[in-house]
């Protein structure tokens, strides 16, 4: 009755995505492993514990640490060229706000396509907008990784507790181990 | 009502219950547009309908001419509001925020749009007593288009792309003119770039806003030291520097123009006073500032010193605007999120 109401959206001539994820690495042991912070408060140390954890655990090497320029907006093409030149699998974090969340997303579904294993890390707040994200870029399913928000007043010793509780489901996320 | 058909209004009920179940709406009820009304819109600019005015690419949405009529319809503007909603649209677009993530941050920023020019009368634009709303259409209507653009038309949702976490009061509600008729100073659109008596509109993104109430003094000094309190909120302060606007109420303005103070003058007393000391900062656990120029808590921070609050004297970090009715000492402070870009943007003739 009403299909002379007209949409405000424009959505009817949006294209749709194609899911694609990397193969997982058989084994850590010796993977290059890269770190893309965004500026976040903790998020380096955070991905830098985790680093560490992935190197002393699993015998993986940290190659990269990059700290994106705009935590809003998906990585750009130089950044991704380099980490994916530079790095096996990449981890990627912490979503930890509106913009962020989202993008850190976008970030790792670009990887995957790109052919690099991806573990992206979240706040749980951040949930509903970073599956909304994952099915704007046409991967509805993307697996992203939680963690309790908040984390950017935890202390330091607080963040390397976070790095422990993440880094099984971080190691299972981007290989084989520990499936 | 002899000779004129009757018309159900259970239809325009229906009609519009139809748009809520699409979630077009931002809560409150929308004129649904048809084609004829949308052409009615279109037909008061010379920009093609499929012109694209704004694009979020990481959401893959962009904004057309025609998806801002629609919006505008519904909105409830009249046709001829919308080259206004286009001036402001442009004008936002000019935001650094607008273009990256500012839309869904947690502090759920607002557009403040400000109307200068003779097209603040033509269309009715309120300029005066109540500047800030509600209870006139053009100023109520143009700023509810540019929210339902960006929901409809960027697809910034709430609780989903839009993470607010409590938002900002007034949000897709500030739209004002400036009392220019009642300024002593020029209009916000002179600082914007555009010549006086053009018209034009100006907008930044928005934190809150919140009054300065002063009958008190017939002082200039104190009175902008009053202004120099509230602006200096350290609640407010989370990178090195932030920005805010002054909304003066005609009385405040005249008092300080009637002392010899130019609209530079205001905002050069604020920029050099306006701050807090280190130990204020220390108090709250914002002392520290990282190289990127956030704040953050530093244990072993320098007790001494004065971090001031505005990065530079300039329109840009801290706009000022005349606005309301001269019944009363009170005026509004503007928590810029960002800075302004500085640009107003012409309204087509």
């Amino acid at each position: 009755m009403f299909d002379r109401i007209l949409d405000p959206t424009g959505l009817s001539v949006r294209p749709a995505g194609v899911a694609s994820g990397a193969r997982r690495l058989p084994s850590l042991a010796g993977a290059r492993v890269g770190l893309l912070d965004n500026t976040k408060q903790n998020a380096a140390l955070l991905l830098a514990e985790i680093g560490e954890l992935m190197t002393s655990r699993y015998g993986a090497v940290v190659t990269i640490r990059r700290t994106k320029e705009m935590f809003a907006l998906p990585v750009d093409e130089p950044l991704l060229s380099e980490m994916k030149t530079a790095c096996d699998v990449v981890v990627v974090g912490v979503g930890d706000c509106g913009s962020c969340s989202a993008s850190a997303v976008a970030d790792g579904i670009t990887f995957e396509r790109e052919g690099v294993p991806a573990a992206v890390i979240c706040s749980d707040a951040f949930a509903v907008t970073a599956r909304a994200m994952a099915e704007v870029h046409g991967d509805a399913d993307f697996d992203f990784l939680m963690t309790p928000h908040p984390v950017a007043v935890l202390n330091p010793e607080q963040v390397a507790v976070r790095a422990g509780e993440l880094l099984d489901v971080v190691v299972a996320r981007v290989s084989e181990e520990g499936r | 009502m002899t000779g004129q058909a009757t018309e159900d209004p259970r239809v325009a009920e229906r009609a519009i219950e139809y748009v809520y179940r699409q979630g077009w709406t931002d809560g409150l009820p929308t004129v649904p547009a048809t084609r004829e009304r949308t052409d009615e819109f279109l037909a008061t600019t010379s920009r093609p309908a499929d012109e694209v005015i704004g694009r979020l690419d990481h959401l893959k949405r962009e904004v057309t001419v025609e998806l801002a009529a629609i919006n505008s319809v519904m909105a409830g503007c009249l046709p001829e509001y919308f080259p206004v909603v286009l001036a402001a649209w442009d004008a936002l677009m000019l935001e650094r925020s607008t273009m990256g993530g500012g839309w869904q941050s947690t502090s759920g920023p607002a557009p403040l749009l400000v109307v200068n020019g003779p097209v603040r009368r033509r269309l009715g634009f309120n300029s005066t007593g109540g500047v800030f709303g509600p209870g006139f259409r053009a100023n109520a209507t143009v700023a509810r288009a540019i929210g339902l653009i960006v929901r409809n038309g960027l697809g910034v949702v709430p609780h989903v792309f839009e993470q607010a976490t409590q938002g900002v009061p007034g949000r897709w509600a500030m739209c004002i003119a400036e009392n220019e008729e009642e300024s002593p100073w020029e209009p916000l659109s002179v600082d914007g770039g555009v010549t006086a008596g053009v018209d034009a509109v100006s907008t930044t993104l928005l934190r809150t806003s919140e009054y300065v109430d002063n009958r008190h003094t017939g002082d200039p000094e104190k009175l902008l030291a009053d202004f120099a309190d509230t602006l200096s909120r350290s609640g407010s302060l989370i990178f090195r520097n932030a920005g805010a606007g002054v909304v003066f109420c005609p009385e405040h303005a005249q008092m300080l123009a009637n002392a010899g103070m130019s609209k530079d003058d205001v905002r050069t007393w604020l920029v050099e006073r306006c701050g807090r000391t280190k130990a204020d900062l220390a108090r709250v656990g914002k002392n520290g500032i990282t190289e990127n120029g956030v704040r953050y808590e530093r244990g072993d921070g320098d007790a001494e010193g004065f971090d001031p609050m505005f990065a530079a004297d300039s329109p840009q970090n801290l706009p000022i605007v005349v606005a309301g009715a001269r019944n009363a000492g009170m005026s509004m402070v503007v928590r810029l999120f960002s800075n302004w870009s500085g640009v107003s943007a012409r309204v087509e003739p």
